[in-house]
């Protein structure tokens, strides 16, 4: 399903194979055998893309990680590889912990190993020989880009003659073939809490990729202040392009004409996440976002203890990117969820409610076919036939194993007392009436000691929904928490404060924080969206039991974010949903853009953003489109989340996506910074301390 | 108009040619034999420096400070360059035309683009202490000999890492020569040292005795492709060898009792030996060509030839080019020189030019081809026009024939001829000049200041203009005296509407002639806010620089201002600045939240953010191991806090959780069990489960937890300790604050069926059937069956019934018979 939409304007497994092809080329510059050392969270991210076997054909001998500080001098060259961009990472305004300094730190510890073990080799062996042994080769490739900060520090530190340095411009990477992720862990936290805007900065250089390649969008659409800043940097970047691309030698005519619109892709959507808090926090009714919520999917992977899934070892488990060579420890198994599994497309969109007759169903047709195995009067080329689909066989049957065990230990998980609760309030305010017995139920939830995260999630989609909690019973569930689960969660408070998720109703303007209310508008009127959009949708099958609509994916309730896609994309459907749903609204309108949705989109907060793109050159565009003109494939549109995706909201987008192809052969794409999740909303802001620890 | 063909000299069984490039090179009273001489590659400038050794006339102090000259190789002075310190050793050139200059002490100068400015590196690796000898260069670097034998490799200029070679013996080294990178088998550079009577081959790892036995060698001569070696032997003999030492190829016995002044190859087949005003060619075979000349002779090698410089001429020697020996030699029957021949004819209207083309017709295209490659072989125009009408003839008679080569010949002619005019002196050869590349003719154009031919070329070939704009203004802005504004408008309005400008490079170069106020002006024109924040930052204008870094989106250009901010500006004045940009403000806040506490305390205190304040004491409290030092944080906190009123939730927070801590340690004294990090909750669970009620309900009334809250807790508590006795008194009571139902289902899940059933009867606020469903649950189906029987359910009962076992059965079948008659 997923899989099959492989879009033909962007083709991921081109990025795919960049990627791969600049690590590979990189290390390869390096000649000979090497250790390399890398940063942890980039790891996995490259194991996305390259295995370590194909790392070992290049001559890698051994891997550490960064943060282990435990590097061995045992080959000549030494790669380094980490990220140089992130604020956070190369904290050295102030601080002195850093990638740079970490580096410099492993070079000067390598160096002086070195010249104490040629010390004791030098009385052995001639010294002439032993000296010219001693000099290290190092390498250190940034990702994505060296940057000026990298550079001046790793000058202060004297490293910087010594160490070839290069840079891994790493961008997108792709997670599926319709789903472009950026990987940055901590890009809500930056964006969100800190304030830092260099997610901004990477979606745009990325972004910008995009549209060297492909064109530029000629329209570029967004929601929230994020949003704007994103597509002003676009901007911005375009002109600064105009003169790179023309004092850059390398370069071809053909891009010195500058960029024109590409015929391809149909627009830029952007969402700001700040945009739509509440679908972010909300539980994720999909079997993915279930996944996610219990067992933390992160790139493509889920950690599971191994006594869920029975000892048999299943092929398609085993830890398929080697990054990470260190012994899984005999508890945890990774388990790998994307589209190469057998089952896995079928099932990861669909409500967790339908799984199990799903996986029934699954069952049974493996069981018949095995049945036709044993069946007696088989000729040979029958029993040819089933042979050679022997394999793909086998790794369904180990997948509906694997996903069996995974769905009842989630339904033991939804089945729990607690979650049934957490469902109740959810669903209360997402529905939005108004009801004391919330408060009620939270206030049990918090004196029975439910894990911090879902009282926070619930007392935050209250906050975001309803624009604010009254003080006193803020103040009255503050510090029921800090009672039940310690006083340092004062500045888990403050935190969700300063990332406006948990506000006192007055203070919801953002006065406490002289960041945020800058522009736009402050709040959203939860009420009229709800009813303009239909964020509520009562029957969400259809009479075949087929799904209906988007709001599946949370049981009823429809994400804000995947709507305001829909405003763009399917007008008319939204416009007769709405008028089904008893909204007064003016007749249904076509047009590009917001278009017949501006006055929701005025109610909605943050900046609102439309531009229109065009080549700087008429005539080259014109030309362009002519040179093109015969290939008129299917129009692309991109919807990019600034601050995460959840996976509910990805599966609705399939869901849209799919309607789309059907209707008029458009298709989705869908870029992001990271993927989020409610649980990791709050472990944002969640103080990890104790006292007395 | 002369024959092509009388320059030309056959040497054994090849002909060379000497074209006569320039006259009047030098002036009369320059003494070339003073001079140490080195020309660039693909017929590039020339830089000429006196020759420390020798003797020179005193000609009053001015010219006494040593300098270095670049000419064009028509003897037009380009620039001269004043050399302060340092002894020069060597002079080299790289491809790109950058100018190296090396000192005894190790110090390389890189003067790129033949300006004044240069980039300075040393060579290390004892180069200071020995000094260095002599240096050998390539196309992109070059070897070091220093004065202990010591050989120092450096293979880029852009970021120069000087490199050991192997250790060579010492011993006087006679002479020596390197073969470049590309042409060695180990792809590193190889040096030969003549040493004693043999050579030893140095690479980067190894030093290799080849085992000669006929030196000393006077001079070593590698070929442009590395694959021969030229040797002067000690008695006057040329050796020509296989660079891998194992076939000797020519000898040649020159007669002369003085070693020559110099040897250098001729492209790949010849020898050249230089002394004062003769010079022997030597080629295949050993047969060779004397010349004789008025003056000082100097030898510049290249690629395909070479160049002859004295006083009064620039020659340039080479092996005539296979099309036009085909062309041109005497008796040649070849299809071209027949073409040759008719077009000749043509002109003089004899009919007889149609005969010969129908002699060759067969090899007609071939014919044209040959007169096209030898019209770009040729350096006089004349001939250059008479081989191209020939070609335009033999095509004009064939049917079919793609005429590319021929136009791109014809533009490449023309550029050739005007970069060969002799102001501008770059009398390339048409190999040369393929070899340079189109682009990097502009640029040496561009260093030479000729922009307006190389707009002219560049719009000719259509290539990109705005490097040559750029330094143009950048020239502009170095040599003219115009006021400042007038400077900038001048430009500004030249390049107005010009795509690609970079404004930074032209504002850099205004930075570098101390002009900041001109600098700040142009950068305003920079669209890339990248390449204005550094310069800013280094003109000083650093709020500008922060706020075009924040524009940018970057945050990398933004930590870079900051952190130079930082040093620069004292803490005060440093949270000035950034306390009007929210940005920058958020990533200090980030940054230094890492690392820098006391930086970010300042930060709040200087911006009165007491809460942020108050909380960060709070963090440092929760890092506190010791109970006194944590108490002091958290009293700083709450005392932060305490006057402003918005904050008093906080306040109280605060203040509790040091209540919490200490009635924590008392607890821990008297009950020696650790308490200090739990919360109020987990400590009122924990004194529960370990019976200590009392304390617990103490710690309750303290902190005013919620009488529900506290239910809850215990019946958690009391669970967990399977204290079933005290559940069973609990059930006595009357109210619950929670209901019954949480106790039900506690009980139950922690396995005691018996003591769960006590609680059903009390859920009063539960339906019928949910209280069955309880019963169930506890495997006593009879108790449901009687609830029930009080409900009168009879579709309960029968679904009870098909539960039961036993004796069980018959008890529901009695009460359903109890309910059947009331029903009927």
């Amino acid at each position: 399903m997923a899989a099959s939409q492989a879009s033909q304007a962007i083709n991921t497994q081109d990025i795919t194979d960049k990627s791969r092809r600049d690590l590979l080329l990189l290390l390869e510059a390096v000649r000979g055998k090497k250790n390399l050392v890398i940063e942890k969270s980039l790891a996995s991210i490259i194991g996305l893309f390259v295995k370590f076997s194909t790392l070992q054909e290049y001559g890698v001998d051994k891997l550490f990680f960064l943060e282990n500080h435990n590097v061995d001098s045992s080959q000549r060259n030494i790669v380094f590889l980490a990220r140089g961009e992130n604020a956070r990472v190369v904290r050295t305004v102030a601080g002195t912990y850093d990638n740079c300094t970490m580096i410099w730190h492993r070079i000067n510890s390598i160096t002086s190993q070195i010249s104490i073990a040629s010390l004791t080799e030098a009385e052995q062996i001639r010294l002439v020989r032993s000296e010219s042994k001693i000099d290290h080769d190092f390498t250190v490739i940034w990702v994505p880009r060296r940057t000026l900060v990298s550079n001046l520090v790793l000058e202060e530190h004297g490293v910087l003659g010594e160490a070839n340095i290069t840079e891994l411009d790493l961008q997108f990477v792709p997670l599926e073939p319709d789903v472009l992720s950026l990987e940055l862990e901590d890009c809500f936290s930056d964006l969100i809490l800190r304030k830092d805007p260099t997610p901004i900065f990477a979606a745009a250089r990325s972004l910008m990729g995009l549209q060297k390649q492909h064109g530029l969008f000629p329209r570029i659409l967004g929601k929230g202040d994020n949003a704007k800043k994103l597509a002003d940097l676009l901007l911005r970047m375009r002109s600064e392009e105009d003169v790179n691309a023309s004092s850059d030698p390398s370069n071809t005519y053909l891009t010195s004409f500058g960029l024109t619109p590409s015929s391809t892709i149909e627009n830029l959507i952007i969402i700001d996440r700040e945009v739509d808090f509440p679908t972010a926090l909300a539980t994720q009714l999909t079997y993915e976002g279930l996944l996610d919520e219990v067992f933390s999917v992160s790139h493509n992977q889920a950690e599971v203890d191994s006594s869920i899934l029975g000892s048999a070892p299943a092929p398609s488990t085993q830890p398929q990117n080697g990054t990470s060579p260190a012994p899984i420890t005999a508890t945890k198994r990774k388990v790998q969820l994307d589209s190469s599994d057998k089952l896995y497309p079928e099932i990861r969109n669909v409500n967790f409610a339908t799984i199990g007759p799903l996986l029934n169903r699954t069952a049974k047709r493996l069981q018949s076919d095995q049945q036709n195995i044993h069946a007696p009067n088989q000729s040979i080329s029958d029993l040819k036939s089933f042979v050679s689909k022997l394999p793909s066989y086998q790794a369904e049957q180990a997948s509906l194993k694997i996903h069996t065990s995974l769905a009842e230990e989630i339904s033991k998980f939804t089945k729990a007392e607690t979650f049934r609760r957490v469902l109740e309030v959810e669903q209360t305010l997402l529905i939005g009436s108004e009801g004391s017995t919330v408060h009620e139920n939270i206030e049990e939830l918090i004196a029975r000691d439910t894990p911090l995260p879902t009282v926070l999630r619930l007392l935050c989609l209250e906050s975001t929904l309803s624009n604010g909690i009254r003080l006193r019973e803020l103040d009255n569930f503050k510090r029921q928490i800090l009672q039940a689960y310690g006083y340092q969660h004062l500045l888990t408070l403050t935190s969700l404060q300063k990332m406006g998720l948990l506000v006192p109703r007055e203070a919801n303007r953002g006065y406490l924080n002289p960041i945020a209310g800058s522009a736009g508008m402050g709040a959203t009127d939860w009420n009229f969206v709800r009813q303009r959009l239909q964020l509520w949708v009562d029957e969400v099958e259809d009479e075949t039991g087929k799904d209906k609509d988007i709001a599946y994916v949370f049981s009823g309730y429809a994400p804000l974010s995947v709507r305001l896609v829909q405003a763009v994309l399917q007008k008319s459907y939204l416009q007769t949903l709405a008028t089904a749903g008893g909204a007064a609204v003016a007749p249904a309108t076509t047009g590009a853009g917001w278009k017949g949705f501006d006055d929701v989109l005025a109610r909605i907060k943050g900046a609102t953003v439309d531009v229109v793109q065009k080549g700087s050159d008429a005539d080259a565009s014109h030309a362009r489109k002519t040179l093109r003109g015969n290939k008129e494939g299917p129009k692309t549109t991109i919807v990019f989340f600034v601050g995460g995706v959840t996976f509910a909201e990805i599966a609705a987008l399939r869901f849209v996506g799919e309607q789309l192809k059907e209707a008029g052969g458009r298709q989705l794409v869908m870029a992001t910074t990271g993927i989020i999740s409610g649980k990791r909303v709050a472990d944002v802001a969640i103080e990890k301390g104790t006292f007395g620890s | 108009m002369s024959k092509p063909t009388a320059d030309w000299e056959k040497v054994g069984d090849r002909f060379y040619r000497k074209t006569q490039l320039y006259t009047d090179v030098f002036d009369q009273d320059l003494e070339l034999e003073n001079y140490v001489i080195a020309g660039a590659p693909y017929s590039g400038a020339v830089a000429l420096y006196r020759d420390e050794d020798k003797l020179h006339a005193y000609r009053g102090t001015q010219t006494a400070k040593p300098t270095i000259d670049i000419f064009s190789c028509a003897g037009k002075l380009i620039r001269s360059l004043n050399i302060d310190k340092g002894i020069v050793k060597a002079l080299g050139w790289s491809e790109d035309e950058t100018l190296l200059v090396v000192t005894n002490d190790g110090t390389v100068r890189c003067y790129h683009n033949l300006q004044n400015d240069f980039t300075p590196f040393t060579l290390g690796h004892g180069a200071e202490e020995h000094g260095v000898r002599a240096c050998r260069f390539w196309l992109s670097g070059f070897v070091a000999l220093l004065n202990n034998n010591a050989l120092i490799a450096v293979t880029r200029y852009d970021e120069p890492r000087p490199k050991l070679l192997a250790t060579p013996p010492s011993g006087d080294v006679a002479s020596w020569a390197i073969i470049p990178p590309a042409y060695t088998l180990s792809r590193s550079v190889e040096v030969l040292l003549a040493t004693g009577k043999t050579i030893y081959v140095v690479d980067a790892s190894e030093c290799e005795d080849r085992m000669l036995e006929n030196g000393p060698f006077k001079h070593i001569a590698v070929s442009p492709n590395g694959n021969f070696i030229a040797l002067y032997t000690d008695d006057s003999r040329v050796w020509v060898i296989s660079s891998d030492f194992q076939n000797r190829l020519s000898e040649y016995n020159s007669r002369v009792k003085t070693p020559p002044k110099d040897m250098q190859w001729c492209g790949n087949n010849a020898v050249v030996l230089a002394w004062e005003d003769e010079v022997h060619m030597v080629g295949p075979n050993g047969a060779a060509s004397k010349y004789f000349y008025d003056s000082w002779v100097h030898l510049i090698a290249d690629t395909d030839g070479i160049r002859i410089i004295t006083n009064d001429i620039c020659e340039f020697l080479q092996k005539v080019p296979d099309a036009s020996e085909e062309t041109f030699r005497l008796g040649s029957t070849s299809p071209a020189s027949v073409l040759i021949d008719a077009v000749d004819l043509l002109e003089k209207k004899s009919p007889k030019a149609d005969d010969n083309i129908q002699l060759i017709r067969p090899n007609l295209d071939e014919a044209v081809d040959t007169c096209v490659k030898a019209a770009g072989q040729e350096y006089s125009i004349h001939w250059q026009k008479q081989l191209l009408k020939a070609a335009s003839y033999g095509k004009s008679v064939l049917d079919l024939f793609n005429s590319d080569d021929f136009v791109d010949m014809c533009e490449t002619l023309r550029v050739l001829n005007a970069v060969r005019f002799y102001e501008i002196g770059l009398p390339l050869s048409y190999e040369q000049y393929m070899r340079l590349t189109p682009e990097r003719l502009i640029q040496r154009l561009v260093n030479r200041q000729e922009y307006l031919l190389a707009l002219k070329v560049s719009d000719f070939l259509r290539l990109p203009l705005n490097k040559i704009y750029v330094h143009w203004a950048r020239q502009k802005v170095r040599s003219s005296n115009a006021d400042e504004e007038s400077i900038c408008k001048d430009i500004v309005h030249r390049l107005d509407g010009k795509r690609g400008i970079s404004f930074e490079e032209i504002a850099r170069a205004a930075y570098d002639e101390g002009r900041s106020k001109l600098a700040i002006e142009l950068l305003n024109n920079e669209p890339r806010a990248g390449k204005q924040v550094p310069l800013l930052l280094s003109v000083g204008e650093e709020s500008l620089a922060l706020d075009k870094a924040i524009e940018s989106g970057d945050t990398d250009l933004v930590f870079y201002v900051l952190l130079h901010l930082k040093k620069k500006l004292t803490l005060a004045n440093f949270f000035r600045t950034i306390n009007t940009r929210s940005m920058a403000t958020a990533l200090v806040e980030a940054s230094a939240a890492y690392g820098d506490r006391e930086l970010l305390k300042d930060l709040y205190y200087q911006d009165d953010r007491r809460l942020d304040g108050s909380n960060l004491l709070l963090t440092e409290a929760l890092k506190q191991s010791d109970s006194q030092h944590r108490n002091d944080k958290l009293k700083l906190a709450s005392k932060l806090l305490q006057d402003s009123r918005e904050h008093t939730f906080q306040v109280k927070a605060i203040d509790e959780s040091q209540r919490l801590l200490r009635i924590q340690e008392v607890f821990e004294k008297d009950l020696g069990e650790s308490f200090v990090g739990l919360s109020v909750n987990e400590t009122i669970y924990k004194l529960i489960k370990s019976g200590n009620i009392k304390r617990s309900q103490k710690v309750q009334s303290e902190f005013k937890v919620a009488e529900k809250t506290y239910w809850w807790i215990r019946l958690c508590a009391l669970v967990s300790r399977r204290d079933w006795r005290e559940l069973e008194e609990m059930s006595k009571t009357r109210k619950s604050p929670i209901g019954w139902e949480p106790f039900f289902n506690e009980i139950l899940g922690a396995g005691n069926a018996k003591l769960a059933s006590l609680y059903i009867p009390k859920c009063t606020s539960l339906t019928v059937p949910e209280r069955i469903e309880m019963w169930i649950k506890c495997g006593l189906i009879t108790k449901g069956a009687e609830e029930a029987l009080k409900a009168k359910d009879i579709s309960s009962l029968e679904m009870l019934k098909n539960k039961a076992t036993g004796n069980a059965v018959h008890e529901i079948e009695r009460m359903m018979a109890q309910l059947a008659p009331s029903r009927r």
